[in-house]
């Protein structure tokens, strides 16, 4: 029990490490940002993906933990907060919406938010998102924030949600033909108005709470009086009644302790809800989709041409690969979110002391992220959007396919997690 | 000072959601006094695992060791254990 002579330098010596990741992290971040000077978008792009990227990392926030715990053990803490985040961000959506179409014409839907077409697919594409995301230990969101971390076995995550989009792309014709083709679209606003469509969706995300405390209910899961648990690190004492041990604990609060799952998800929420009022929604699943056809593009004299995702160019939302976006050192504004997500994650868990290279002991944890991965990258790309976009931003853009796809995503976690406790 | 027996169990490296299921695994398995002590570097861990184990009648203390390395120190709950689950 007793400390071993070594600590104090031990301890020294992993402050110093941290001081430096940090100070890297920090430093880069600006570096890039005034690396893209002079083009504004790219700047603004950058940034929020820094937050996204904290918050994701500070906040544990992933929505295949949202999902899959639901089945594994009878918890909504996490997705009490993505709850939270879609209540905040629906009404911010909602401003964005009548602010850029003050009175929509019948039949016509918002392009810049996450209207997509609603059938079969949407609900299998969330059953194989879910399924994928369950096997890899995180949705895309969540993969790219363990990457930040130093998880290595997201980095093979990763790689299995490209080869994903490639199959998807092979096999798009049939998905279109079958189902994509003949998908409506359903936006709340048409025909309740603006105002009804917010209410609605709202109201929808207040049932699906109670169904959570309903759920948890019938687990039979206790709350309250099981949070006293000493909190790891410092002592745990009581706040400092001095104004310079109040901030103390607030920084701390912030940079060093994880934050509560539903500030986090409300402040995701929140940023959302800003960025589509300067931008766009938030979602990943573009970007990532534009780099797979960049690769694929620069190999394409061994490999059979990449087929395009036809009648894509008619919607919306954060799938958007027919869009030939400018590119600065090389990069599409939309590619700078899913990097600062990255970077932003590895800032949060450098100033923490949370960063490190995790590698699984079990090789078959490879090949599992891999298989999750593929099956994501599938998904993703069938529904047009991950956990981000066809769900997170699509809720609040008050149109249905948000909610489809989400019955899918809690039928593939289901059968994932059945899956997970059988491969041990 | 009672010598306690401790089962020890290193989940460091694990993906999600393992650390959590691993440390569930060993509070169902654990017989009389054992104590439980889970080496982990996940950070979900340190609150799922606490969570699962005060739901299933264990204390919990987490200690840091080292950058992103915490052990969770896991005992039986002295408090009366009439109709927990």
């Amino acid at each position: 029990m007793g400390s071993a002579t070594g600590t104090v330098p031990r301890q020294a010596l992993g402050l110093a490490r941290r001081g430096l990741l940090a100070g890297l992290a920090i430093t880069g971040a600006i570096v890039v940002f005034f690396l893209f000077s002079g083009h504004p978008k790219w700047q603004l792009l950058w940034a929020f993906g820094l937050l996204f990227g904290y918050i994701l990392q500070r906040g544990r926030f992933c929505f295949a933990s949202a999902f899959r715990d639901l089945f594994l053990m009878g918890e909504s803490r996490v997705m009490r907060g993505v709850l939270a985040g879609m209540a905040v961000a629906t009404p911010l959506f909602t401003v964005a919406m009548v602010l850029l179409h003050p009175t929509p014409l019948p039949g016509r839907y918002p392009p810049e938010v996450n209207v997509l077409p609603l059938g079969p697919h949407t609900f299998l594409a969330g059953v194989l998102f879910a399924l994928g995301m369950t096997l890899a230990g995180g949705c895309i969101s969540g993969t790219l924030y363990r990457i930040g971390e130093g998880y290595t076995a997201s980095l093979v995550a990763l790689l299995g949600v490209f080869i994903g989009f490639v199959l998807l792309a092979f096999t798009w014709g049939f998905w279109w033909q079958t189902s994509v083709a003949y998908a409506p679209l359903v936006w709340f606003p048409q025909p309740l108005g603006y105002t009804g469509g917010m209410l609605l969706t709202l109201g929808l995300l207040g049932l699906a709470l109670l169904g959570l405390l309903w759920w948890e209910h019938r687990h039979r899961t206790p709350r309250g009086g099981v949070w006293a648990v000493p909190s790891e690190g410092e002592g745990g004492q009581g706040t400092p009644p001095t104004l310079g041990g109040q901030v103390r604990t607030l920084l701390g609060a912030v940079f060093l302790r994880p934050w509560p799952v539903v500030v986090a998800g409300a402040a995701l929420g929140f940023l959302n809800g800003v960025l589509l009022l300067l931008h766009r929604p938030w979602g990943v699943t573009g970007p990532l989709y534009g780099w797979m056809e960049a690769v694929w593009g620069r190999l394409g004299v061994f490999l059979v041409p990449l087929p395009p995702l036809m009648g894509l160019d008619q919607f919306g939302g954060a799938c958007n690969p027919a869009l030939a976006a400018p590119r600065v050192f090389g990069l599409a504004h939309n590619d700078m979110v899913v990097l600062g997500v990255v970077a932003g994650s590895f800032t949060a868990a450098a100033i923490a002391g949370e960063f490190k290279v995790r590698v699984p002991r079990q090789r078959r944890r490879y090949l599992q992220s891999l298989v999750g991965g593929v099956l994501m990258g599938y998904g993703a790309a069938l529904a047009l959007g991950c956990t981000l976009g066809a769900f997170f931003s699509a809720i609040p853009s008050l149109a249905l396919n948000g909610w489809l796809f989400a019955f899918g995503l809690l039928g593939g976690s289901f059968l994932g997690a059945r899956i997970l406790r059988k491969l041990g | 000072m009672t010598t306690q027996k401790v089962i020890r169990v290193d989940v460091r490296g694990e993906i999600c959601p393992y650390p959590m299921l691993r440390a569930v695994e060993a509070m169902t398995k654990a017989q009389g006094e054992e104590g439980i002590e889970v080496l982990t570097d996940h950070p979900p861990a340190l609150l799922t695992i606490p969570n699962e184990a005060v739901k299933r009648g264990w204390d919990v203390s987490i200690q840091r060791l080292g950058p992103s390395e915490w052990k969770i120190a896991l005992t039986k709950s002295r408090v009366a254990e009439g109709g927990q689950r």
